[in-house]
């Protein structure tokens, strides 16, 4: 390199703003090559796929939400669910099947509820990829197919999930379900205390998503699956910046 | 093609209970059986669902028709010096990547 690094220097007026990049993976060309051969030959049309992208992107994890609220509050429910989840989805108004007949891609008609006890505690993962209850949950979140996540949540379940806030006693068993062929699981929590009189929507609105990964557990008064962002200690000043008098 | 020793679809099933362990055998550029859990012995939690075994099915090749079962790790015998004796680990694998075992 020919020139000399000066960052933080007073004076330092060089540095310029690092340009926009757009970073494209073979595989997102490979996905535009095969979708734009698709839109020619008339499998769909570009319209189609615009719909059934915004479709897919549109789904929350509100029915898995109301999934478990209604598995806390009605026992025939609940066996149900544990038996036989995909007719279990259908009472809270989601058909594995949408929107082909045979589910969207990559999600498959295997669905299983994990139950979680007071000596066992499940948490989900797909070491593979993204493997995840859509359906029922929406898109994963970006931490859930991080290589980070994925390759430690394995071997190390007690520290990440300590990494979430979830510190789960020595006592209590931890169970990691790897999601790496067709089935989809999603978790029950066990229903916390001082809920007693809830109704199931109000219920509905501590079941989070992380609680049904396995990440949090629902409690009172928890209602979002914050991560707060801590504020830098001391934060770096860009060249634009006076340095700070200290 | 002289067929390999691998078991197919025409072996006795496993039941939930016994003990299997997961083979370590060779692939051709795709499988969905992965190297941590080759080697290790489990046991059988579920029976799910038979379907095409993801070696054929990524090259759109129709194969035979395997069962799919969930087998349950102890974490111990999957990483050494694990820490908790009580945790588990679960994920699927098909039929011809499991052998009896013993112990």
């Amino acid at each position: 390199m020919s020139h000399t690094h000066t960052h933080g220097n007073p004076g330092d007026t060089h540095h310029k703003a690092a340009p926009m990049v757009e970073e494209i993976t073979d595989y997102e060309v490979l996905e535009i090559a095969v979708r734009e051969l698709a839109i020619e030959h008339g499998l769909f049309t570009a319209e189609d796929h615009r719909k059934f992208t915004e479709w897919a992107e549109s789904i929350g994890p509100a029915a898995g939400s109301r999934l478990v609220a209604k598995a806390w509050t009605d026992p025939a429910f609940k066996a149900l669910a544990l038996k036989d989840g995909l007719t279990a989805c259908k009472e809270v108004g989601v058909d594995w099947a949408e929107p082909t007949g045979v589910g969207t891609p990559s999600d498959y008609m295997e669905f299983h509820l994990l139950e979680d006890t007071p000596t066992l505690h499940h948490v989900i993962v797909c070491t593979l990829c993204s493997c995840y209850p859509r359906p029922l949950l929406g898109m994963s979140p970006e931490w859930y197919r991080t290589t980070n996540y994925r390759r430690r949540l394995v071997r190390w379940p007690r520290q990440v999930l300590a990494e979430f806030g979830l510190i789960v006693p020595p006592e209590v068993e931890v169970r990691v379900e790897d999601s790496n062929q067709k089935c989809r699981f999603m978790v029950l929590p066990m229903r916390p205390e001082g809920t007693d009189n809830w109704t199931e929507k109000q219920l509905a609105e501590i079941v989070t998503r992380d609680c049904m990964i396995g990440v949090a557990l629902p409690k009172p008064g928890r209602t979002a699956d914050v991560h707060p962002i801590q504020k830098a200690r001391r934060p770096v000043k860009s060249s634009a910046e006076e340095p700070a008098n200290e | 093609m002289k067929k390999s020793k691998s078991p197919d679809a025409s072996d006795a099933l496993f039941e939930v209970g016994d003990k299997v362990r997961v083979r370590d055998m060779p692939y051709m550029f795709y499988t969905r059986s992965q190297l941590y859990t080759r080697g290790v012995v489990g046991t059988i939690a579920a029976l799910t669902y038979k379907d095409l075994i993801p070696e054929e099915e990524a090259f759109n090749f129709d194969g035979r028709i395997e069962q799919y079962y969930i087998v349950r790790f102890r974490q111990k015998d999957l990483w050494p010096g694990y820490a908790f004796d009580n945790d588990t680990l679960q994920t699927e694998c098909p039929h011809r990547w499991l052998e009896p075992a013993t112990n």
